[in-house]
């Protein structure tokens, strides 16, 4: 089987500007804050992003100015740190536009793309304004009789971006915890990108069928990078950083003293070769 | 403090909402439904089916972090890993009993906006947007609303945006219960913290009422088991200002 472990640098570079990335983890679980740093470093730009709910990851990118659109039902730090102030004021200010989903129909979306058909039926949605402002909605009848349906184009990302606990070189990925969507991620992106705690070494007993979630046939890179969510949660091994949050959140946010926070830890977790 | 007792008040109000054996699910920024729920399955709804984000059925603990009500004892502490998607599925095929959802503005009619204030294109205020609801409040068999403001801005005629609207059954503010009855909302009770005129001079649409019912205050035995349930006072959490 085929290594794939690299650099963070060599990962990020499969990104590239206008790329659809949908991004693992949720609100403040388990993002993949380490690689999206990276993209913040390199400068790739107009990306797009799709998540059922996010929060930091978006903020961030949205403050280095690299979106240009995001897919998702909720998009806020929870009560503590308030909204995203940042993604908020890119899309009052017309930078960034929004698709607000109903984060089922981010699954929907993501579950047509995985099973490669153009679009998903989803209940409920037909009385919403959603469907009038989101271009991924639209109403169709049933050719079986039922009525009217709301229906969901399929949404393919380009790169998946995950944070796991662990990962062998080949790719295949185990997640502690709450799983959220990220397997749905991985079955429905292009390519998938896997960074992790924890490098596990070829002919770990851990590669087994009930214990690994990702299947590394489906990724394409893999980067060692220990505290790769922070200042997001990693279930068992980290909470929020409180204080980055804080400053990130308050009016006085700086891009640069915040990316100049994590400067080593992503370098030398990213540098790491096996 | 009255906050704190506002706080209580409408935690017990939404525990008492809830019946044994329904399935019941709250999502992020939500730790006071949380809360309500724990209390719920603690007194008279123990067979209640706790479900959230963090995909945790029946967590044993709500003792979950400050900044997230999808932390990881949701999970660590679960009988079995129920996710997002699968809630999803079971509200879309018509097996959620219970969902309890926020916004920012609601009308008389039941309509929810937490998308934005202004123009969906050009907004003036970009809102977090309304996570679930849009497909969860038309499916789920009966929608719990809650909001710990209670103002003009928050009850008004009509919504710059519709959001979602659907089942909505209850609401819990922090001046009183409304019931949707007749394609609308009326007023089912006032808590004792506050009185007939200051929930008429705070919402924004004219309110219809039969009689204005006090809403029993928390028992001394809901009280203890809040401390219990929820020492570290999330249930707090929203009323900071």
């Amino acid at each position: 089987m085929e290594n794939k472990q690299m650099t963070l640098e060599a990962a990020a570079a499969i990104v590239k500007d206008g790329m659809l990335l949908g991004l693992g983890g949720n609100t403040l679980h388990r993002a993949p804050m380490g690689f999206v740093r990276q993209l913040v470093r390199v400068g790739v730009k107009d990306l797009r992003l799709i998540k059922t709910a996010g929060a930091h990851e978006i903020d961030l990118l949205c403050l280095a100015d690299r979106v240009s659109s995001v897919d998702a039902g909720f998009v806020s730090y929870e009560t503590q740190y308030g909204l995203a102030y940042h993604y908020r004021k890119a899309v009052e200010q017309g930078r960034v536009k929004a698709n607000e989903h109903a984060c089922y129909t981010v699954i929907c979306a993501l579950r047509a793309a995985a099973s490669g058909a153009p679009y998903m039926p989803v209940r409920g949605l037909v009385v919403s304004d959603l469907l009038r402002v989101n271009p991924n909605f639209a109403v169709v009848d049933d050719p079986f009789g039922t009525g009217p349906v709301a229906v969901v184009r399929s949404i393919r990302p380009d790169v998946a971006v995950l944070h796991v606990h662990r990962c062998d070189t080949f790719g295949n990925a185990i997640i502690d915890g709450p799983r959220f969507e990220d397997q749905l991620l991985a079955n429905a992106a292009k390519q998938v990108i896997v960074t992790t705690e924890t490098i596990l070494p070829a002919g770990s007993p851990e590669i087994t069928p009930e214990k690994v979630h990702i299947p590394g046939f489906l990724v394409t890179a893999v980067v060692h990078l220990p505290g790769g969510a922070k200042p997001t949660s990693c279930y068992g091994k980290y909470s929020v950083d409180d204080a980055i949050l804080r400053r990130f959140t308050s009016k006085d946010a700086d891009l640069m003293v915040y990316m100049s926070a994590y400067q080593s830890a992503d370098q030398r977790g990213g540098n790491f070769r096996g | 403090m009255d906050k704190q007792r506002i706080a209580d008040q409408m935690t017990c109000s939404i525990s008492r909402l809830l019946e044994d054996g329904q399935s019941v699910f709250h999502g992020v920024s939500s730790h006071l439904p949380m809360i309500a729920m724990l209390l719920a399955k603690a007194s008279h709804a123990p067979n209640l089916v706790h479900l959230d984000i963090a995909g945790g059925v029946n967590p044993k603990s709500g003792k979950t972090d400050r900044f997230s009500s999808a932390g990881p004892e949701l999970y660590k502490t679960a009988d079995a890993y129920f996710s997002l998607s699968d809630i999803f599925d079971l509200s879309m095929r018509g097996g959620l009993d219970v969902a309890f959802f926020s916004g920012v503005q609601f009308d008389p009619s039941g309509q929810v906006n937490a998308s934005v204030i202004g123009d969906y294109d050009h907004p003036k205020v970009r809102l977090p947007g309304g996570a679930g609801s849009a497909v969860l409040i038309p499916t789920a068999k009966r929608v719990v609303l809650w909001r710990t403001k209670h103002d003009k801005r928050t009850f008004t005629p009509s919504l710059d945006f519709v959001t979602a609207r659907g089942n909505t059954w209850r609401f819990v503010t922090p001046l009183c219960v409304f019931a949707f009855q007749n394609g609308r909302w009326e007023l089912d009770s006032i808590h004792p913290t506050s009185s007939l005129e200051e929930v008429l001079n705070n919402t924004g649409f004219p309110l219809v009422y039969k009689e204005a019912r006090t809403t029993p205050p928390p028992t001394a035995k809901e009280l203890a088991l809040l401390n219990k349930i929820d020492p570290g006072h999330l249930r707090y959490l929203e009323f900071k200002d």
